[in-house]
């Protein structure tokens, strides 16, 4: 290969790149903020007794699950605004699309979670003379949740990476950034590269800190 | 263990299983069942007194388990009443659920399970204190002292900060002993508690369940053990397909039961032994 590295031109980019950055952690932060918080409340409503709650939810789920978050994220953006009539900003509509199909992924995390607590426990919950609504905050919530964070951290690193697809409706972040950059300079194999390094350092920690927590799990759940 | 070996224990007084008009708990006609096959309580009566420790043995599906876990309230009746204490306890005529309709009545009941039930996100203290706090209302201080003391009966202070992953299965068995004894039962069930114990573990279990039996706790225990079954309890109750076919003494059932079922299941299992 005969090509000359040049990273120079990139100086005069940091600052565009950091905006890009700061979006891209925008949409990741408010992404698994919207994922966290709904998608628990979904879990809520798939294991109701109730079909007419859980039958939606599930549909919502299955939605999200079976079509592609790039069509998503291109669906939010295009038909939302002429279903409803209404003009949201480009990062709202990335954080919309991106923290909706996270709700439908971590609802599943939160409902494996739930559903790992041995029935043993709800027996025994009973025979303590526990409440229901007790039973649910102190033996199987806190339970549920340990098991579920691994897989809701992973959730979020994947929502990280993904949320590079909202370049594709013209949202500046770090990845719409890089590919302007690389556009004007004639430069892809360096801006590639370093916004690819960018990501990787941010899902790193978090993705060792997942395997340590697991790590971690599988010793203090052994039964 | 063969049946000729059991003799050995020494007689226990007769008292117990001569009376049977138990005022403790009084089970009437109770029905239930799995669907339309399974029938796991058949038209049963059955009374205990309050020093009574019944053990109950019998086949698997006989309906041994489906007792405890109805008194526990953990699964209703569709015939029959319950009465505990004295007072109407379950009614399985009720257009309720057959459920126990008297929360104070059902917290003077206790259970430990065949399969270890502590909490893993709690501790040994979290485990005990979880339920005299958000049930009787005890504050933390009186909780902890309270749990402190009956662990040091149990032999157990030392693992008060230990997690449940930590303890042996004996340990956990006798922790779960434990938690159930801080709400001060009336009545403690007993759901084959040692039988995903090893050998060495299930002595230090029923140690505990026989200290228990010395400070007259009315008890219903599920076993396989016979041995120990003859050594802790005042009445034995043989069940099969959800009937009650015999019970008496110890001495009496192991050595001359009357029931000829009676008679093949004891050779089975003894000889098994």
């Amino acid at each position: 290969m005969n090509y000359q590295f040049d990273f120079n031109f990139l100086s005069g980019n940091f600052g565009l790149l950091w905006d890009g950055l700061k979006v891209t952690l925008q949409l990741a932060l408010v992404s698994n903020i919207v994922g966290l918080v709904l998608g628990f409340g979904l879990c809520l409503l798939t294991l109701s007794r109730w079909f007419f709650l859980r039958w939606p939810a599930q549909l919502f789920i299955e939605f999200f699950r079976c079509t592609p978050v790039l069509l998503q994220i291109v669906w939010f953006f295009y038909c939302v605004p002429m279903l409803f009539d209404v003009f949201i900003d480009p990062i709202t509509m990335g954080v919309l699309a991106l923290g909706l199909n996270l709700t439908a992924f971590n609802a599943e995390a939160y409902r494996a979670g739930v559903q790992a607590v041995p029935h043993e426990h709800l027996d025994a919950s009973v025979a303590l003379g526990l409440r229901p609504w007790q039973s649910t905050l102190y033996v199987i919530l806190p339970q549920a949740l340990r098991s579920a964070v691994p897989v809701l951290m992973t959730n979020g690193i994947s929502i990280l990476q993904q949320s590079a697809l909202v370049a594709i409706v013209a949202v500046g972040d770090l990845m719409y950034v890089g590919k302007s950059i690389a556009t004007e300079a004639y430069r892809p194999l360096e801006t590639y590269s370093l916004i690819a390094l960018i990501y990787f350092a941010l899902s790193l920690p978090i993705a060792q800190f997942v395997q340590w927590l697991e790590r971690r799990q599988d010793t203090a759940l052994a039964r | 263990m063969k049946a000729s070996n059991l003799a050995a224990v020494p007689p226990r007084p007769l008292h117990a299983c001569e009376k049977h008009n138990g005022e403790f708990i009084q089970l009437r006609d109770v029905y239930k069942s799995y669907g339309e096959n399974l029938v796991v309580m058949d038209h049963l009566d059955l009374d205990m007194r309050a020093d009574d420790r019944l053990v109950i043995i019998g086949p698997s599906g006989s309906g041994k388990s489906s007792l405890l876990r109805v008194m526990m309230g953990l699964e209703s009746i569709q015939g029959g009443t319950i009465r505990f204490q004295g007072k109407p306890y379950i009614d399985g005529n009720a257009r309720g659920k057959g459920k126990p309709m008297d929360n104070t009545l059902q917290t003077q009941v206790g259970m430990v399970f065949q399969h270890y039930t502590l909490f893993p996100h709690l501790s040994v203290l979290g485990n005990l204190i979880l339920a005299p706090m958000k049930v009787h209302g005890l504050s933390k201080a009186q909780a902890t002292e309270k749990a402190r003391a009956l662990l040091a009966r149990l032999g157990l202070e030392s693992k008060l900060n230990v997690y449940p992953s930590q303890l042996s299965g004996g340990q956990k068995q006798r922790v779960a002993i434990a938690r159930a004894l801080m709400l001060e039962p009336k009545l403690m069930l007993f759901d084959e508690v040692t039988s995903a114990l090893d050998p060495e573990m299930v002595i230090e279990v029923q140690n505990v369940m026989l200290q228990l039996a010395e400070q007259k706790m009315a008890m219903i225990i599920v076993t396989h053990d016979m041995h120990f079954a003859r050594h802790i309890a005042t009445r034995v109750v043989f069940c099969a397909n959800g009937k009650v076919v015999e019970q008496g003494h110890p001495d009496q059932l192991f050595t001359q039961p009357r029931e000829p079922r009676t008679r093949e299941f004891l050779e089975k299992v003894l000889h098994l032994d």
